[in-house]
């Protein structure tokens, strides 16, 4: 650990937020054309993605370490965190190119906020410390609050926004409230180090071990809400529906990887001693997940609201690897990347279908889709096959991975439950394509105007689609490489 | 060996067999929209090589060796054990042959297709690649991805291109096949951890599995887990409901394909791992399977006979042609297993017939309703022969194939299971009922319907799909010998192993079953 790494250790934040600041400044001061915002943010995401690739080659496994005063950690899971995040940012922000242009001198602002929701969720993932977790999961929440509800045009993404505010607020709360108690219970808020949390743990024998469950449970409770694990799940429908439809995506995949990131360092590095208390709830939380979330979605007749509620039975799926501990966190990543990106595929087309203002995408929208817009029918249905986890896409090598790594930690019950979760969740993947393919459009109903694909979200679903295929047949070369990414 | 010779055995003609279908699939995706003339000839010509292909592995198959020909395995990601593992032996190679056979029958039979007609061929050709790969893959998780895509492309299949029903019946074709394999998957996955607690590692691998010492107790649920998902396709009763609406709704060729091809993957499955890798609760299961295999054999011809529907007709005929197979399966004698296999093949030819046949009369009435039809002999002559010899082949008239599948199961069966088999032998007679019961009242007698007085018999096309098919069931009605010669070591070592590991003994002619006593007599 040497003391020239310190500020390289938030290199990747430092960056984001210098492109946020030049961002706003450029605007007020030359209130330049939409392509110098595309400018300013690739910059600052491809410079946060480069710094992120420097930290996995040069901090992974090896040379790992804490940095201000065991705030902040540089190790393989924070790096590839980076990796994962910051591409995501940007693929997210091309899906939501037509929108943000389309609001005027407002654009801008909205960039940056996406720009500081990805900084926010880098900050979740590298925290050694649960203040440092905090403000990173606050900077990334409040982002994603505003962006739910920034066209301002509609009631419900008004009440979207605020609703996502509250409970999230709420979720916060409990989430501070939880790590008071873990403060309490072990006189730290500090992961890792001498006195840090799992030292302390490692090397105790806690006999009224109350307090500290108590904290535990509410720090699952707090970080579930963020991943939308049933039964702390009830505000994504209402927020994915009322959401503009350009952002629903990176709204969708950024909160399950910047959640996710932050449940499995806290879980398996932090509380890796106590893994037998948590493990059990962590268990019931996935089957929870996987069972309402399908049993929702298959009632669903809206689109948006059904990937919402299957983004419900996702979070079950992703959660069910991490009951093996830290052998599940590969596997937990792989299952994560594959996803986010499938997610905001799905939701890039449901936006071209619905618009990008709109909030609602009913299944009507989607009748006779095969013949008006086959590239989009198609790439919707490869994304729905492979949240279905049909092999030979990336999904299924991720449903294996995960179940994979359930049934060795001895949770064979839990696997049984996802299995027939999968097969019931078919159901309503297939209901969409059936609109879109098999279903001719209603006589005289209103179809939204044919749909309008932007360049940037052609490119969101050639890559949605070229990374699903890949990593469905070849799925080895990134699991191979995800087994590095582990918590310090 | 010399050096051709070693590099013909080097060839990974099994991987192309596989991949000649889905680069088909790809290039009639990539045909521009105004040729739409090309694409019947691309499909037809590469369904043809992939033929082509079959026939020259059947050539350099080695008969009378027990055991995988032709593997090729290439280690895919060794934390999990995967690799993607080929093979086949006597039972997958008629398997591979049947598919490849019927599959460019099916394509030029395709021809009332008329929209959307590069996805529909794409989907035969992806569906196709899919099989083939079910019946060559030694890897269970490669199996299991074969098992499971292959859904899609049917599924589209009789959605898009089906009957009036189409929705419902692909959802639940999708749905019930889902269910099964699901929990089949749930089921590898425990295997190949268990393996890893025994070996070290995990492994998918089948020949590597066939070492591992399961547990009793972990047989049974296996068993359970493997036996739904290929019950629900063979379809065991009472797994069938989806099949009759399936099949009813599907185009011809999803028909032909559905029955021909489709439903030996599950009694392919059971063979293959139900009896190899669970032995134990094979044995203890045999009443079990036997009696739903005669309930099904019975309940089937029963339910056939009343239909009004003739394709509903031959729907509910494969439940109980599907019945003789596991009959002759569970039977765990060396005739019955023949038999079954033989019964596979003879199952496919047949039916895939008689829904060709049932899809040409279809193509000219648009009725499927048998009270439509009468005295079609006098003015489709042809049309009434092939079906009368395709119904006799499938009721197991002498010399025709049906005969000598269903002799060998009855007789398999006979050795362990007396009573089933004489049970089972009602589902022949029935099937006589059924059939020809049938055929009187759609082609004999005096022409009722005026519609059908102007209908023109078979043309050349249609004869010259039926002609293959025809042939072969006189073929292998007449001299099955090179079907079972290559049949009967892959049989034979699958009993060997039940034998080996559990307390069973295989009943055979001329040695009484219970030994001891036999020799105590003077």
């Amino acid at each position: 650990m040497n003391g020239s790494l310190t500020f390289l250790s938030v290199a990747p934040e430092i960056a984001l937020a210098a492109a946020v600041v030049l961002l706003l400044l450029v605007e007020v001061t030359f209130k330049p054309r939409a392509w110098a915002w595309a400018v300013v943010a690739g910059a600052g995401l491809a410079a946060g993605t480069a710094l992120s690739a420097w930290q996995w080659v040069a901090h992974r496994g090896a040379d790992t370490g804490t940095f201000w005063n065991g705030m902040i950690a540089v190790d393989g899971f924070a790096a590839l965190a980076g990796l994962l995040v910051f591409p995501l940012a940007g693929l997210g922000l091309m899906s939501a190119w037509r929108l943000a242009a389309s609001q005027g001198r407002r654009g801008a602002e909205f960039i940056a906020l996406v720009l500081l929701a990805a900084a926010g969720a880098h900050l979740m993932a590298a925290a050694a410390d649960f203040i440092m977790l905090f403000i990173g999961l606050e900077v990334f929440s409040l982002s994603l609050y505003v962006l739910a509800g920034f066209t301002r045009e509609r009631v419900d993404a008004d009440e979207a926004s605020l609703k996502y505010f509250l409970l999230g607020a709420f979720a916060s709360a409990v989430f501070l409230y939880g790590v008071a108690l873990v403060f309490a219970a072990t006189g730290s808020t500090t992961f890792y180090g001498d006195g840090g949390i799992a030292d302390y743990l490692a090397g105790t024998v806690i006999f009224r071990p109350g307090v500290l469950l108590a904290g535990l449970a509410l720090l699952l409770v707090g970080l579930a809400f963020k991943v939308s694990a049933a039964p702390f799940h009830v505000w994504a429908p209402d927020v994915y529906q009322g959401a503009p439809g350009g952002v629903t995506g990176f709204l969708a995949a950024a909160a399950k990887v910047a959640g996710f990131a932050a449940l499995a360092r806290v879980l398996t590095a932090v509380l890796g001693a106590r893994a037998d208390d948590w493990v059990p709830a962590v268990a019931v939380l996935a089957a929870a997940s996987v069972v309402v979330g399908t049993l929702l979605a298959i009632v669903q007749d809206d689109v948006k609201r059904l990937l919402a509620y299957s983004s419900v039975a996702h979070a079950g799926f992703i959660l069910t690897a991490l009951v093996a501990g830290r052998g599940g966190v590969g596997d937990m990543w792989f299952y994560l990347a594959t996803y986010a990106v499938q997610v905001l595929g799905a939701f890039t087309v449901a936006a071209a279908v619905s618009g990008d203002r709109a909030g609602r995408s009913p299944l009507a929208h989607w009748a006779g889709l095969g013949r008006r817009a086959p590239w989009l029918a198609a790439a919707m249905t490869l994304m729905l096959l492979a949240m279905a986890g049909i092999p030979l896409t990336a999904g299924f090598a991720g449903k294996v991975a995960v179940f994979r790594a359930a049934i060795d930690a001895g949770y064979l019950w839990l696997v049984i439950v996802a299995v027939l979760a999968t097969v019931a969740g078919l159901f309503f993947y297939l209901r969409v394509i059936v609109a879109m393919y098999l279903a001719s459009p209603e006589e005289g109903a209103s179809l939204p105007a044919s749909p309008a694909v932007g360049w940037g979200a052609r490119f969101v679903l050639a890559v949605a689609a070229a990374a699903t295929l890949v990593f469905g047949i070849a799925p080895w070369p990134l699991l191979e490489v995800l087994r590095d990414a582990l918590p310090l | 060996m010399d050096a051709p010779l070693r590099a013909a055995m080097d060839f990974p003609i099994l991987s192309v067999i596989v991949l000649l279908p889905a680069v088909g699939g790809l290039m009639v995706l990539a045909l521009p929209r105004r040729r739409g003339e090309l694409v019947l000839p691309v499909a037809l010509a590469l369904s043809l090589i992939t033929l082509g292909a079959a026939c020259w592995l059947l050539a350099s198959f080695e008969t009378g060796v027990a055991g995988f020909q032709f593997e090729e395995q290439v280690i895919w990601y060794e934390p999990w054990g995967v690799s993607y593992h080929l093979g086949v032996d006597g039972i997958s190679l008629l398997m591979v042959l049947l598919t490849a056979f019927l599959f460019p029958i099916a394509l030029l039979a395709s021809t009332s297709i008329t929209t959307r007609v590069r996805g529909y061929f794409a989907s035969m050709l992806f569906l196709e690649a899919g099989i083939l790969g079910v019946f060559v893959a030694l890897d269970l998780l490669v199996f299991f991805a074969f098992w499971e895509v292959m859904l899609v492309p049917m599924y589209f299949i009789i959605g898009i291109w089906g009957g009036e029903r189409r929705i419902y019946a692909a959802l639940k074709f999708f749905l019930f096949t889902a269910l099964g394999s699901a929990l089949m998957l749930a089921g590898i996955l425990a295997l190949a951890l268990t393996a890893g607690d025994q070996l070290g590692r995990p492994t998918f691998d089948f020949v590597e599995l066939l070492g591992v010492d399961l547990g009793r107790a972990a047989q049974f649920w296996l068993f359970g887990a493997f036996a739904l998902s290929f019950g629900i396709k063979v379809p065991v009763f009472p797994l069938h409901t989806w099949l009759p609406d399936a099949h009813v709704e599907a185009p011809t060729a999803g028909s032909v394909i559905l029955a021909g091809v489709l439903l030996k993957m599950g009694a392919y499955g059971l063979i293959r791992f139900n009896l190899t890798l669970f032995p134990e609760a094979t044995v203890d299961l045999v009443p079990l399977l036997a009696v739903l295999a005669v309930i099904g054999i019975i309940y089937g011809a029963v339910v056939a006979t009343v239909q009004k529907d003739i394709k509903r007709l031959v729907a509910y005929s494969s439940v109980s042609h599907l019945g003789f197979v596991v009959l002759g399966i569970f039977a765990l004698t060396s005739q019955g297993l023949q038999g079954g296999v033989i019964q596979m093949v003879n199952h496919g030819l047949t039916t895939g017939a008689l829904f060709l046949l049932v899809g040409m009369i279809y193509e000219r009435r648009h009725t499927r309703q048998i009270a439509d039809y009468g005295g079609l002999a006098t003015v489709m002559p042809l049309f009434a022969g092939a079906f009368l010899f395709v119904s006799l082949a499938s009721i197991g008239l002498p010399p025709l194939n049906g005969f000598v599948g269903e002799f060998l199961v009855l007789l398999g069966s006979y050795l362990s299971l007396p009573g089933y088999a004489v049970a089972a032998s009602l589902g022949v007679v029935l099937a006589a009922v059924y059939l020809l019961w049938a055929y009187q009242r759609m082609f004999t007698g005096p022409i009722t319907v005026e519609a059908n007085r102007g209908l023109a018999d078979l043309g050349f096309r249609e004869v010259a799909l039926l002609a293959p098919i025809v042939a072969l069931v006189l073929f292998l009605g007449i001299f099955p010998k090179p079907a079972l010669d290559r049949v009967e070591p892959a049989v034979q070592g699958i009993l060997d192993r039940i034998e080996m590991t559990t307390d069973y003994q295989v009943p055979q002619f001329g040695i009484e079953a219970d030994l001891p006593e036999a020799e105590a007599r003077p």
